[in-house]
Order: C-alpha cells, then structure tokens, then sequence
C-alpha cells in the first residue's frame, strides 16, 4: 500500500529552517555540492559535452548499439560498469597507519541488503597477510578431548550453513560522539556491511573436539600481523558462531580473512576474527589488548564496560543523505538500512521534524536476524527544509536511542557503540546535512 | 581377551589416524603437542602462559628505546597519532581521558602477551622471551608501577596488580530506554541544533584530482608533497626498485607518514640534506640505527630479520622517490 504523507507541521519547520540559517554548516554547502559534481564528473559519460551525449537519446541510435559489444569471458571475472563509482573510503587522520586502520562501505550507493565483497569495509590491526591455503591450519587445542588441526579441505569437508549477517565496527559513528563531524554518510555509519557468509557452525567443531566440562571460554586467535585475538564465551560460540570460508559465493576475500574467519553475528566485529589460526579452549576469558584496552567502554565516573559484545538496533536513511540530495520537488521514496544486533528488526519509523512526531515506515524485502534490513517511506518533497531521522525497534522490543539519551548515560567522550537516532537535515535546495539535535 | 582386542583397535586407529579417538565426524588429525608448542602463545592475567627467561627494567630501557621510542616515544607520551603508553592518571573522569598501560589497563599479563604477539608493530614474534619482559618490566616501570630494580619472569610478573583492575565491570546494557512515542515526542523549542565541524571530512575523496592514493593523507593541496609518496616520474635503480617491497612492509609505517622525526617518502626538502651526507652514511644509519635530533631511527627500522642489501634496498627506494 502506498501512503503518501506530507508533514502539516509549518509552522515548526518555518521555525527550523530559521533556526538552521545561522548553522556554520551552511557555508559548506557549495563544498559539498561542488564535491559531489566533481565525483559525478569521474564517469566518462557525464564528461562528454551535451551535444554528444544527446545523440545517444531518442530518437537517435545510441552509439553503443550501432556495433558489437564484448563478448564471453572478455573478463573471466567481472566487475562494475566503468560508469560507477562505488568504493571504500576511509578518513586518514583517524589512525597512524593504513596497515592498522579502518575503511567504510558506501552505504549511500548499496542496492539492497548484500554489500558487494569488493566494497565490505575493511579494518585491520596489522594489515592483511597473504595467507596460502593450502598452508593454512586451524588448531583446536586446550580443555578439549581431542586437540585437532584442521585443513581448508577438513574444514569444507564439515556439514556447512550459509547466513545472511551483517557485521560492523562498535567505533561506526565514533567519530560523532562529541558532535557531528562528518559531512558524509559513508563516514558516519560506512564501517557496517552485510553478506551472505558460509562455514561451519562453531558448535560442530566443538563437537569434534569434545569441550571438557571446565571449557567455558574460547580464545580466537588471527594469524595476521597483529595475532588477533579476542575471547568468545562458550554461550555464544553453542549458539550462532561461524567458522566462515566463503562470502557472497566465492571465497572470503583476502581483506575479509582468506581463508577462514570468525563470524559472531550480532556482535562488535572485532570479535570475528579474521585469518583464523587457532581457538583454545580455557576455563576464564584472556583479556587481551582488544578486549581491555580496546573495544572497552569508559564511563563518565572513570570506570569502564568490558565484553560490550552486541551491536544494539540501529538505522540510518540513506537516500537521501549528503551524498545523495534532492534535486526534484515531487514524489520521494525515502529509503535506508535498520539492523540488530540482537535479532529481527521490528519496525523503523521516520520523522521529518527532529523527533517530535514520528510516522511508521514499511519494512521490504527480506527481513533476517542479524541482518540490514531495508525501509521505505513513500512522501513528497516540495522544497521544505526536513530534520529527517529513522527509529529502528527490533524483536526484542528495544527502541533505538536518542543520542541525549545515551550521552546523558555514557557521557560525551565515548568512543565505541554510538547507534543513536541519526539527523539528516534536508535544506530548501534539496542539500542534505549532518546534524545533531541535542 | 576383550581388553586387550580394545587395546588393539585402539593402536589401530592411532596408526591410520593419528587420533586418539575420533570426534563424532571423524575428520582432522591430532594436533601434537609440538605444533600447539610452536603456536600458542597466549598469556592470562593469572600468568598462565608465561615462559621462563627473565628481563630487568634497566635491560628493558636500551631496549625499548632501540625499538619502541620512535612510536611510542622516549617516556611513553606517544609520537603522532601512535599510542601512548605511559602517564594519564586521573584523567578517566574527565572529558579528556587519558588511557594508558598505567592510568587504563586492567592486567599486566596483557602488557607481555600484546608486546610479544604484535611488537615491534612492523615485526611481530621477533622478540625473545627475555627481551619481552625487560620491555615489559621497562613500560611497567615508566607508568610508575614497579621500581628501577624490578626484574621481570614467571612469577614475579604474574604478581603485578595494576591500579586500573578494579574499575571494569561486565556490559549492563540495555543501558537506556526510549519509547516509541509518536505525536508531540519532543519539544522543538528546546532543539540545540549543532552541525558538522569545518575542515575534517577527508575532502580529498569528493575531488576529481584525488587519485587513487585512497589510503594516503592528502595534504594541503598547496603542499607539493601532498604528505604521500609522490608519483614517480622517472625510472628507479634496480635497487630502488626491489627496495619498494621492504618499504611498503618494513619502513612505511614511520616514513609514510613522517613519525618521530622520519623523513617522509616524497618529501624532497625533508630529504635534501640527508642525501647530501652520502649514501654510505644513510646505509649506515639504516642498519645500526642513529640518534638524530628530530628522532630516532631505530636499527633496520626494529625488523632485524631484513638483510643489510634489503635495508640499503629500501634506502635507495626512499631516496629516489624524495629527490
């Protein structure tokens, strides 16, 4: 059913769009548009003069169909269209070094819930070994009966699951938790992608193994530069946990743990770890660098949160957004990705005027546990300026935050778990800002 | 008669498989204690783990100032964006915290088992035992937690308490409740609308002249050196040429980005007077390390598994691509 639905809030949004006048980032709206016709103009297609591009629209021939195309296995494996332009990004000041550093996925140019293996974010402790499969080993070793190393070829040799599972960094949007700081989708919530990941279930390999009865931990251990590890519960590792070989079809891409990898669907992605080598099973966590003096939580009174393992419900609109403007008063669909760590998303609503009043969006396509999840709200826009935000509610019946809410919690120097209500705030151009009502 | 066919088909399967007993799939061999030896290296806050050898805080300082200073910094404050490790006490409650090894870290056992998996950063598990715990025992000792004359191994290291341990507790969230209110939620009058702040959105990717250095700070565009590698206009020495492979594994990490006084790749004024001293002088410098007044270079860049002609490689491949 569609609905169509115009805020009758004038009024309000009058006020607002007084109000947004004196925003410092006004003046960046000529950066921004700039910007983004400059990254328009990448594609050859844009950068040939009107003239000729009009002579491929009717009723003339276009000049592609007046001979033949490429034929088979031009390019044994495919890739996009020369006309795109869809790539990671990341925001170099924000770590030391590339080889122990974090990129984002354009979620701004993603069609539907898989992100493309080529565009997954990345993020690294130690950059990405070149791993020979063929030499790779997984060792099962500790309070088990019997220590096993396993063979790529062992490992496919198991009875196999694939799920749909979104993984993301606990520090997406970390940079926005003393205010906004980005001017960008990809960078306020990029470090999230979702893909279809198959392995086998941690739980058959413990099987196999035979876990003593004092085994209540599981160290996962990556054989990258950095030697990943994190400590797993053996709740978690019964429950959900892959031992992945294979992403979107085809094997785990080198940036993503070739050949085998940790999957905790639902939880920090850290804890997934990726060039897995070696799981050892003990009777107490490790608490090791990433699991204390990383990927912790500081609390206003000095104190700290540790094992903060789920990524809580979350949502952000992505169409529009900076990267993606309004350039036509008219029918709008209004699109974006909810997800939780915790199960199925529920509901996401949608507000036009900062969160005063709110309106419930549809869910399409598939809906899945641990998975993006895609909304729609179908509406006009004719020219009014929106503060428009998404409210995602899982299965769990948890309603995700307000950023005053969990900066009233947890202060404003937070660094990780950052899933509040996101403000885009759509001006009477049709440009879309970041912005933070508090 | 039956236990003893038991025993046998017990020895049976130990030939064919090498398995004690078989797991329910029967697939995967046993691992042996030897190759767990080689790969487990995991130590716990109860010292579980930790090998014997021993270091002192007076060995760990040559040490640490040959192979962690020009990250970490002499006294642990830190060069760049590179962690800091020492100082930070009291800062947690306010809005700027500091979290070091002393101020943050809850276990020392982490301090060793990090340093020996993942230190020196460009070469991990090239530490001995003995030089991780005098590293240890030396960062233990600028964050003030142990004395000048402690001396790290098994068990004293396992007694360590860090002042920080007390203050982590277990994940309590759902920390917060929202509602799903929908008519008159908030108050509009009471919106503080705060927008983005100038100048740190990385602008070089919206530009049609970034190039594909995406990984690469791309500097003022008024900077010639733009902060990265510059494009290679002319043709490099074989040298230079196979130097690339140990620079983008061993050196990139300080010269890419200029830590600790480290010359950047690209930047020719910042090379200028350094090429004049001489390639032997520069080779030298390289292999054994040196003292410079900006910083330090450690020796091989801390990775003393590279060969002197991969380390003057790699000199040659810096050189070429600064002039």
């Amino acid at each position: 059913m569609t609905k169509l639905y115009e805020p009758s809030l004038p009024k309000l949004m009058e006020a607002i769009a007084t109000e947004a006048k004196g925003m410092r980032g006004m003046d960046r709206r000529n950066f921004l548009k700039g910007g983004i016709a400059a990254v328009a103009g990448l594609s050859s297609v844009q950068m040939i003069p009107k003239a000729n591009a009009s002579a491929n629209l009717p009723p003339n021939l276009p000049e592609w169909q007046s001979y033949l195309g490429r034929g088979v296995v031009a390019k044994p494996y495919g890739e996009p269209s020369e006309f795109e332009d869809l790539q990671r990004r990341t925001v170099p000041w924000l770590t030391a070094d590339a080889a122990s550093s974090i990129s984002m996925t354009p979620l701004q140019d993603l069609e539907g819930i898989i992100t493309p293996s080529g565009v997954v974010f990345e993020r690294y402790h130690g950059g990405i070994p070149n791993v020979n499969p063929d030499q790779h080993r997984l060792i099962i070793h500790g309070l088990v009966e019997r220590p096993l190393v396993l063979t790529m070829d062992d490992l496919k040799r198991m009875p196999s699951v694939s799920e749909i599972r979104f993984i993301e960094c606990p520090a997406n949007g970390g940079m926005e938790w003393r205010g906004a700081q980005m001017e960008a989708l990809q960078f306020t919530h990029g470090m999230l992608s979702c893909c279809e990941w198959t392995g086998v279930k941690l739980s058959t390999l413990l099987d196999e193994v035979g876990v003593k009865p004092e085994g209540k931990w599981i160290l996962a251990e990556g054989a990258d530069a950095s030697g990943m590890s994190r400590s797993i519960p053996l709740e978690k590792a019964l429950d959900d946990t892959i031992i992945a070989w294979g992403q979107n079809g085809e094997a785990l891409r080198p940036e993503q743990g070739y050949p085998l990898r940790m999957l905790n669907p639902g939880w920090e992605g850290n804890t997934s770890v990726k060039w897995l080598r070696r799981l050892e099973i003990g009777d107490k966590p490790w608490h090791h660098r990433e699991e204390t003096s990383k990927y912790t939580d500081l609390m206003p009174d000095g104190r700290a949160r540790r094992f903060t393992w789920v990524q809580e419900a979350n949502s952000v609109i992505t169409s529009p957004c900076p990267e993606n403007p309004l350039t036509q008063p008219g029918f709008l669909e209004i699109r974006g990705f909810a997800w939780s760590g915790r199960g199925k998303i529920k509901a996401v609503d949608i507000s036009f005027d900062g969160g005063v009043n709110w309106e419930r969006a549809e869910l399409k396509g598939l809906v899945l546990s641990k998975a993006l999840t895609q909304f729609s709200f179908k509406t006009k826009w004719n020219g009014q300026p929106w503060l428009l935000q998404s409210r995602a509610i899982d299965e769990t019946g948890y309603v995700q935050p307000t950023l005053k809410q969990l900066r009233d919690e947890r202060g404003g120097w937070s660094i990780y778990h950052k899933n509040s209500i996101h403000t885009w705030n759509v001006t009477e151009s049709g440009d879309v800002f970041n912005v933070q009502i508090s | 008669m039956f236990k003893s066919l038991n025993l046998g088909v017990a020895a049976v399967a130990l030939a064919v498989s090498g398995a004690v007993s078989a797991g329910p799939l029967g697939i995967g061999s046993t691992a042996t204690p030897e190759m767990i030896a080689g790969w487990d290296i995991d130590i716990r806050p109860d010292g579980t783990g930790l090998p014997a050898g021993e270091g002192s805080v007076a060995e760990g300082e040559g040490l640490y100032e040959a192979k962690c200073a020009s990250c970490h910094g002499l006294f642990g404050e830190g060069a760049g964006r590179w962690p800091v490790l020492a100082g930070g006490e009291g800062t947690l409650d306010t809005a700027h915290p500091e979290k070091t090894v002393g101020s943050y870290w809850p276990y020392a056992s982490t301090l060793w088992d990090y340093i020996h998996r993942a230190m020196p950063y460009p070469a991990p598990q090239s530490l001995t035992d003995d030089e991780v715990y005098s590293i240890s025992a030396y960062v233990l000792y600028l964050n003030d937690i142990v004395d000048d004359d402690f001396v790290a191994n098994k068990e004293t290291f396992a007694q360590v308490k860090m002042p920080n341990e007390p203050n982590f507790y277990i994940d309590d969230r759902p920390d917060v409740k929202n509602e799903r209110c929908f008519k008159n939620c908030a108050d509009p009058k009471s919106f503080k609308i705060v927008t983005t702040i100038n100048g740190v959105t990385p602008t070089g990717h919206f530009k049609e002249d970034s190039g594909v250095a995406a990984n690469h700070y791309q500097g003022n565009p008024s900077d010639a050196n733009g902060g990265a590698a510059a494009p290679q206009k002319v043709a490099m020495s074989d040298a230079a040429t196979a130097g690339k492979a140990v620079y983008d594994k061993a050196c990139q990490a300080c010269h890419n980005m200029g830590v600790a006084g480290a010359p950047k790749v690209g930047d020719v004024a910042g090379w200028t007077d350094r090429i004049k001293q001489g390639m032997a002088t520069l080779n030298d410098h390289a292999i054994n390390g040196y003292q410079g007044a900006n910083g330090v270079m450690p020796a091989k860049g801390g990775n003393m598994s590279l060969s002197d002609d991969e380390v003057k490689n790699a000199v040659a491949y810096m050189v070429e691509s600064s002039q």
